[in-house]
């Protein structure tokens, strides 16, 4: 089409595209906002194009997003820091709508702009906008409000300082839950701003009555905050201010304030120091190891490990210990599973005695555990229990719980075991391997899930890495070989997978000797897709054999199946003489 | 109800057993709430110094559940039963009911069946003689009664429910969606207490002006929260309590619909989980039905900010009946609100959700049945480009449910009034439906409806069926002079930038992870 001669006008391109009934359009456009702004130039952007999509908050939230997270990166494109005001008044209207993840957005975006303006600007326009927001008839943009204070609060004067702790100090008290819980949220970072001598006088009083208020949900969020104030605060004043509260909460009648409790206690150990973390923390934190609700313990025992780091060995060994021991067989398989996580880390903190006399039985139940998440969990931390217990009790125990979860029905739970065997096998050695593992590589190859067989290929690839060729010829390729004659034709699909990834580690030798007559074998299979996996799988195998193979052997398997009466044969096999000749055109 | 549970009790012979389970005479009522049994000497039930010792006692009461990690309530002393209302003078009934209410306020652990049978048994049966007491008595409650009842309900129905994943032992039915609903294991007894506070707020004889000490905005916030349960059962009640303090508390009226909005604020916009829904919209359909006319604003606002926003969230289907009755009742209220409510339907119309899709569509003919012709123009252009998607949807239900909206009568003649401007908006959904929907009902009822069209403008019918061709011809051309135009803006831009060396142009990241950003209403 001629249009180079028209002219063009970018904005009416953009108002034209944003009418289109289709959403996919719209975002499209908007997607390239910067494009129009470029081709509009600096001045233009500013004057026409902001004004106008500062307007046009009134379409779908999925394009309303999209623009909110452009205007965030905008700043070059209205010309520099200098004029980044100009972007406010667009992100506003965003702030105020109902949609949470359009305001989560513009909030974000404001954020990125506010810390990059200058001093004067912020206090003229962006501290304005904080308290327009703040005020707002409907919730949505007191909320967005709250996340945008500490941005303004920097580098304005002492007097709006006063303005807008006042102002967050309201947000706080607000009638309507939403925004309580937005301060609530938003505080520990609008703290970090305030200078010290507010954060005792008026934060705190923010901080202790969120921590009152009737609402559970607003509790929860304020819990969220301790850790965030008691790193800001002197310790002494962490002590009397911070510390009280948590223990408080840690006891609160709802079950999700203790487990907000159970995920901070660790932190706020590190802003108290030890003494206080002794006498007080150590028995809130037992408490909820021993807490009626799993959730809580969940999460409790989620961070024990954190936890007896900050003790020393007698303490964890004196309190926490015994809770691990009950944790270890509790009711829940979520919380025993959560302590398998960890538990290994909990080695060196106590020392090898106490880690053979007290976690090694804990381990072994752990690893017995009825719950495959459970034994999986301590598994996949095995090079750490190799060194505490070492090889000869880890394969006693091991094997078994091995053996069960390779054919555990959950095949995600079985797919976390097959990749554990590399590991588990340079750690074992070969003769380790030989007795128990090879078979069940094998059986893998034959697993009703795809996912699995795929990762036993791959697993026999890493085997190969691990023990080399001369082990590999004698311990995996016979029994994959034999393989080639399954009736099943997925199965026999895998001997041509499980190939095409041993053959680069084989070499050349063995990949022509056993490998390459089993696939022309193959090619004269009576399924089409095994057919065209040989057609890929000899493309495969080009770089790694000689040239004269390729000639004699290779070359003439494809051509038979470039003359096969499968159209997907024809096209995989032409694909890779194709890329044969184009190998022979480059090497002349 | 209540009788049905009479029914099923064997009635003891109170003061005889009473007799027998205190072989030494020490049977302390309220020994519980003081630890030292030696101090209670109130073993006698029908002395006079037994009523004034436990009305002392009932400052005393410990809220059991005080602390989270009592994984018990040790019944540390003597729970006994009192005599029953019919073994006592009249006179001493007050006393008597209030001594029973506070032997009520102790809570016993129903995770364990086998602890405390006895005492369980005792209090339910107490329980029961005050349900029953509350249904007859024939004078005023009085102040310290009230109190009680109301601690009653606090102590033993205000609690926190547990997690959903608490039941650690179905290993079996972790990979199944639909759990069944946790049934709560307290529940004989706190239907009882569910019982006493319903007759208590439905009583005649309680003061509304005297009982709103304690029927509070703390007290009904707490109960309020109770409606996440996930125990139908206990919704229920909850909503027959809730609904007749909105009827008897005039003073709550405002606070309780402003907490009510509360929770579906939270919902909405920040869960989208919640158990009670359906139950506190049914509760508001009530309320809406007796809204006077012409509506307040702050109600018009409630439609606006609440009940629409409710067709967000995934599971809308699991209230969207009641919801639905409360949006039709402000349209039948008010029918210059039909625009309003249309348009908020489109604003959330689900995008991948047929099943969802349906319920739109049907609530959106109820809606349409009480909208007026002036309404009905003034968002008739988008409302129907989206029924022109839905005719084109290839799940045959959602199709099938927008065709239908043909055989409305009303609805109809909205539609051959307004044919000039719908007729091309829906013409082309119409057109490649006749062409090949795969669902046989389908297009025999888009044949139907576009021979009503036919019917009603012949010329314009050619028209739309012209320019549908046409367009179809040049399907490929505008996409490639889109194409075009953004090529030469991009071209535009790149030559002003390299003009302008001082203009930094990234290319960022973020657009292209935007795509993922998010899912609407689905």
């Amino acid at each position: 089409m001629a249009m180079v001669d028209e002219p063009l006008y970018p904005i009416a391109v953009l108002i034209d595209e944003l009418k289109n009934d289709d959403i996919q359009l719209r975002l499209n456009s908007i997607r390239r906002l910067s494009t129009i702004a470029r081709a509009l130039g600096e001045e233009r952007t500013r004057k026409e194009l902001i004004p106008f999509l500062s307007e046009n908050s009134d379409d779908d939230d999925e394009v309303l997003l999209a623009m909110a997270e452009e205007l965030g990166v905008f700043i070059p494109f209205v010309g520099g820091i200098e004029f980044a005001h100009v972007l406010l008044p667009p992100l506003e209207s965003l702030c105020t709508v109902e949609e949470t993840c359009v305001r989560e957005k513009a909030v974000e975006s404001l954020c990125k702009i506010g810390s990059q303006m200058k001093e004067n600007d912020l206090v003229e326009s962006f501290v304005p906008l904080v308290k327009r927001l703040a005020g707002g008839e409907w919730f949505a943009a007191r909320v967005s409000a709250c996340g945008i204070f500490h941005v303004a609060y920097q580098g304005c004067t002492d007097v709006l300082k006063t303005e807008l702790r006042a102002t967050y100090s309201q947000l706080c008290k607000d009638d309507m839950p939403m925004v309580r819980r937005a301060a609530a949220s938003n505080l520990g970072k609008f703290a970090t701003t305030v200078e010290s001598t507010f954060l005792i006088a008026e934060i705190m009083t923010m901080f202790d009555d969120l921590t009152k208020d009737d609402q559970d949900s607003v509790r929860l969020l304020a819990v969220e905050g301790c850790a965030a104030l008691g790193k800001l605060l002197e310790p002494q004043d962490c002590v009397a201010r911070i510390l009280p509260v948590i223990v408080n909460f840690s006891q609160d009648k709802s079950w999700r304030v203790r487990y907000m409790v159970a995920n901070q206690l660790y932190e706020l150990c590190e802003a108290v120091g030890p003494d206080c973390t002794r006498t007080d923390l150590v028995p809130a934190y037992v408490r909820l190891l021993r807490d009626n609700e799993a959730e809580v313990r969940i999460a409790a025992a989620g961070k024990v490990t954190k936890f007896c780091r900050l003790l020393n060995p007698e303490l964890a060994i004196q309190h926490i210990l015994p809770c691990v021991k009950e944790l270890s067989s509790d009711s829940s398989q979520h919380v025993r599973s959560a302590l398998a996580s960890v538990i290994m880390g909990m080695a060196p903190i106590l020392g090898k005695d106490s880690t053979i006399e007290h976690l090694l039985p804990i381990f072994l139940s752990l690893l017995k555990d009825e719950f495959p998440d459970v034994r999986l969990n301590i598994i996949s931390k095995l090079d750490q229990v190799n060194q505490v217990i070492g090889i000869d009790l880890l394969s006693q125990s091991l094997l078994p719980a091995i053996v069960e979860l390779a054919e555990d029905r959950h095949w995600r739970v079985r797919l976390a075991i097959i990749e554990y065997v590399p590991l588990l096998a340079s750690q074992l050695g070969i003769g380790f391997f030989d007795d128990k593992l090879g078979a069940l590589c094998m059986q893998w190859l034959q697993d009703k899930v795809y996912s699995i067989r795929e990762a036993a290929a791959n697993n026999l690839k890493r085997l190969a890495e691990e023990f080399g060729p001369e082990w590999a010829m004698q311990h995996l390729v016979p029994q994959v070989l034999d393989m080639v004659n399954n009736p099943h034709y997925l199965h026999r699909m895998m001997v041509l997978r499980a190939i095409s990834l041993m053959a680069p580690v084989m070499g050349s030798e063995i990949t022509c000797s056993k490998f390459l007559p089993v696939v022309v074998e193959a090619s004269k299979d009576r399924v089409p897709n095994i057919k065209f996996n040989v057609a890929k799988l000899l493309q495969s195998l080009i770089p790694i054999v000689d040239q004269s193979v390729v000639d004699k052997t290779i070359r003439q398997c494809l051509v038979d199946l470039s003359e096969d009466p499968d159209v997907d044969v024809r096209y995989f096999a032409n694909q890779a003489l194709n890329s044969i000749d184009g190998s022979t055109a480059a090497q002349s | 109800m209540i009788k049905q549970i009479f029914g099923k009790l064997p009635r003891k012979p109170s003061k005889s057993s009473h007799n027998d389970s205190n072989p030494n005479g020490e049977g302390g009522v309220n020994s519980y709430y003081i630890p030292n049994s030696g101090i209670s000497s109130i073993s006698k039930p029908s002395s006079k110094s037994s009523a004034s010792n436990s009305n002392g006692a009932n400052g005393t009461v410990i809220a059991p559940s005080s602390t989270s990690s009592n994984r018990t309530n040790q019944v540390n002393g003597v729970y006994e039963a009192l005599p029953s209302f019919r073994d006592v003078p009249t006179s001493e009934k007050p006393n008597l009911f209030i001594k029973k209410l506070s032997m009520c306020c102790v809570v016993f652990d129903f995770n364990d069946p086998s602890k405390n049978l006895r005492e369980k048994e005792i209090k339910r049966q107490t329980l029961l003689e005050l349900v029953d007491y509350i249904a007859t008595v024939s004078t005023k409650l009085s102040d310290a009664a009230m109190q009680e009842i109301a601690k009653v309900a606090v102590v033993n129905l205000f609690r926190t429910f547990p997690s959903a994943n608490h039941e650690s032992k179905i290993l079996e039915t972790l990979d199944v969606d639909d759990e069944e609903p946790a049934l709560e294991p307290a529940w004989p007894h706190l239907q009882v207490v569910y019982e006493l506070l319903l007759r208590f707020v439905a009583s005649p004889m309680t003061d509304a002006k005297l009982a709103k000490r304690y029927i509070d905005h703390s007290f009904v916030l707490k109960l309020l929260d109770l409606f996440d349960s996930e125990d139908q059962r206990e919704r229920e009640y909850l909503k027959t309590i809730l609904h007749r303090i909105y009827g008897k508390f005039m003073v709550h009226r405002p606070f309780i619909r402003k907490a009510i909005n509360n929770i579906f604020y939270r919902f909405i916009f920040e869960t989208e989980k919640h158990n009670g829904i359906a139950e506190l919209l049914e509760i508001l359909g009530s309320i809406i039905n007796g809204f006077a006319l012409p509506l307040k604003e702050e109600h018009k606002l409630f439609l606006i900010r609440a009940l629409i926003p409710l067709h967000r969230p995934k599971c809308a289907s699991a209230y969207h009946q009641q919801l639905s009755y409360c949006i039709v009742q402000f349209v039948e209220k008010d029918f210059k609100l039909a625009d309003t409510v249309i348009r908020g339907l489109l604003k959330y119309w689900p995008v991948t959700n047929s099943s969802k899709e349906v319920m739109f569509l049907g609530e959106l003919e109820e809606v349409l049945e009480a909208t007026q012709a002036a309404e009905f123009q003034r968002c008739m252009v988008p409302l129907f480009r989206q029924i022109a998607r839905c005719l084109n949807s290839s799940h045959f239900q959602v199709a099938e449910r927008a065709l239908f909206l043909w055989n409305n009568d009303h609805i109809r003649n909205l539609i051959t009034q307004n044919h000039k401007v719908i007729m091309p908006i829906v013409f082309p959904a119409m057109e490649r439906n006749t062409r090949g929907h795969w669902n046989q009902a389908v297009q025999s009822l888009t044949l139907n409806v576009r021979k009503v069209m036919a019917e009603t403008d012949q010329i314009l019918f050619d028209e739309c069926l012209a320019k549908f061709q046409e367009d179809e011809a040049n399907e490929t051309e505008v996409v490639a002079k889109r194409e075009a135009t953004w090529k030469l803006l991009e071209e535009l831009a790149a030559s002003k930038s390299v003009s302008n060396e001082a203009v930094l142009v990234p290319r960022f990241s973020s657009s292209v992870t935007l795509a993922t950003g998010k899912t609407s209403g689905s």
